[in-house]
């Protein structure tokens, strides 16, 4: 097929340009920003561990609007509303960068072949953004799912589900997936609306973001796994000392 | 000077050959060897190559000069113009030629880029349509400011050489998208105060999937472009025009 064997627009004013498309391009990226952002506060928040038990828990307290109880305590209520807010942008985010995909044979081979003969960062960047993303399609729900059903969050429950529950594994992989889609998706979405011109210095900072929150991540992962290892079961949530 | 220093070091292209005229012709991979010159490009090598090695080898050239766009091909992974690739640039003496993906091939490393580029032109009206009153030629064209002839010359710079389709893996992947060349030109006439054109009118061309929606910003286009013209600014600016505008 050329280009001119394709059916001029002009001749059928419908396939011309879509409201819809422009929409679905507006909303791969607000969500994108959205999770991204979000993905930078939590892996920062549940690093809190790295500090000691007490300021994690003072962490999750916060969050969980402690400051809102009479004892203190937070509602693991906001956790599971909030995990379904999440839930809903990555569904819409999935849905709409679903169009990215190479969907046919033909398609994923004419990458691949592009791959091979021409030598391109921001293209291979783009093939592991590619290969990371339908990795979250798997484990990211899982994930959301776990903190919808099972929402209690605190040094020794985590570090419960850590190991006890061997939600390690799950981790160990969402983590780089997560990571490298996240940083190479919010560095892809500030030059595409041209929100800086400053491309070497925006690269920069995705390689060593990337860097950085894969290791707070895989330290706090240990710490839970450390502090999980040394807890019997059944487990005794954490009490802060001085209380 | 004396004779050692004279003489050249040996470069080995590697270069992609394959005749669709001919009948039974398989594409393969053929080394030649050739002593470096002073100041050789890519260009010169192939012309030395088909003078005195195999007057068979089919590419493209007009201008040597990087104006005309006709010798684009695939350096070593790296799509550019071959008239204005030194081999001196090649430390290991070894250079791979593939002819540019994503176009007719003609034979060996000639592709016919005319035929995309028309096309395309066809396609998306790459042409001034003027204000109704400027039909008139008896009127006085009303003068463009400095600055405005100025951006769009910076756009009119392209020449057509096709290293951005060849190095976008949108466009690799999907036939019909657009490509930089395409919203690069658009974007020349939506800057022309003389276009009639309004912004609807745009949006009808590339307000979608195969147009500025569909571009990944993998920047292919914008890290390859021989001429230097800036694809990521004009894409983005296209895309946040596009995508502001209401219908």
């Amino acid at each position: 097929m050329t280009v001119r064997t394709l059916l001029p627009a002009s001749a059928t004013p419908d396939i011309g340009g879509h409201p819809w498309s422009a929409k679905a391009d507006k909303i791969q990226s607000a969500t994108g920003i959205l999770l991204g952002c979000f993905l930078l506060a939590h892996l920062h928040f549940e690093s809190s561990i790295l500090l000691g038990k007490q300021a994690f828990y003072q962490v999750v307290q916060i969050l969980e609007g402690g400051m809102f109880s009479e004892t203190g305590h937070g509602f693991p209520i906001v956790t599971q509303i909030f995990s379904m807010l999440i839930l809903l942008v990555v569904i819409l985010h999935a849905a709409v960068a679903l169009r990215r995909f190479p969907v046919q044979i033909g398609q994923w081979r004419a990458l691949r072949r592009h791959m091979n003969v021409i030598k391109h960062k921001d293209s291979h960047a783009w093939f592991w953004q590619l290969v990371t993303g339908f990795i979250l399609f798997f484990l990211a729900p899982v994930h959301i799912f776990t903190m919808i059903t099972n929402p209690e969050i605190g040094p020794h429950l985590s570090a419960e589900r850590v190991y006890h529950a061997n939600a390690w594994l799950l981790y160990a992989l969402l983590l780089p997936a997560v990571v490298i889609h996240a940083m190479i998706g919010l560095y892809r979405v500030a030059v595409k609306w041209g929100i800086t011109a400053n491309r070497s210095g925006l690269r920069k900072l995705a390689k060593v973001m990337i860097i950085y929150l894969i290791t707070i991540g895989v330290f706090s992962l240990v710490s839970y796994i450390y502090i999980g290892h040394g807890l019997s079961l059944p487990i005794e949530p954490y009490v802060p000392t001085g209380h | 000077m004396n004779l050692i220093e004279t003489k050249g070091r040996s470069l080995t292209f590697n270069i992609f050959r394959y005749d669709p005229q001919e009948a039974g012709d398989k594409p393969k991979m053929v080394k030649y060897q050739i002593e470096e010159t002073p100041g050789m490009t890519v260009f010169i090598a192939l012309n030395m190559l088909r003078e005195h090695q195999d007057t068979s080898l089919q590419f493209d050239f007009v201008c040597r000069a990087g104006i005309c766009g006709s010798c684009a091909m695939v350096i070593n992974g790296l799509p550019t113009l071959a008239c204005r690739t030194l081999t001196k640039n090649y430390p290991k003496g070894e250079i791979t030629l593939m002819p540019l993906p994503g176009f007719e091939l003609i034979g060996d490393l000639s592709v016919n880029t005319g035929k995309f580029m028309r096309e395309l032109a066809e396609r998306l009206k790459l042409w001034l349509h003027p204000m109704s009153e400027d039909a008139d030629v008896h009127r006085l064209e009303t003068p463009m400011s400095p600055q405005e002839a100025a951006k769009l010359y910076e756009l009119d710079r392209c020449v057509e050489c096709g290293v951005c389709v060849s190095a976008c893996a949108t466009k690799q992947m999907r036939e019909s998208f657009v490509g930089a060349v395409g919203m690069m030109k658009l974007a020349r006439f939506e800057l022309d105060s003389r276009d009639s054109r309004t912004t609807e009118d745009f949006y009808h061309v590339i307000g979608n999937q195969d147009g500025v929606f569909g571009c990944m910003t993998l920047l292919g286009c914008q890290d390859n472009c021989p001429k230097d013209l800036p694809h990521m600014q004009q894409i983005a600016y296209l895309r946040r025009k596009m995508a502001m505008a209401q219908f």
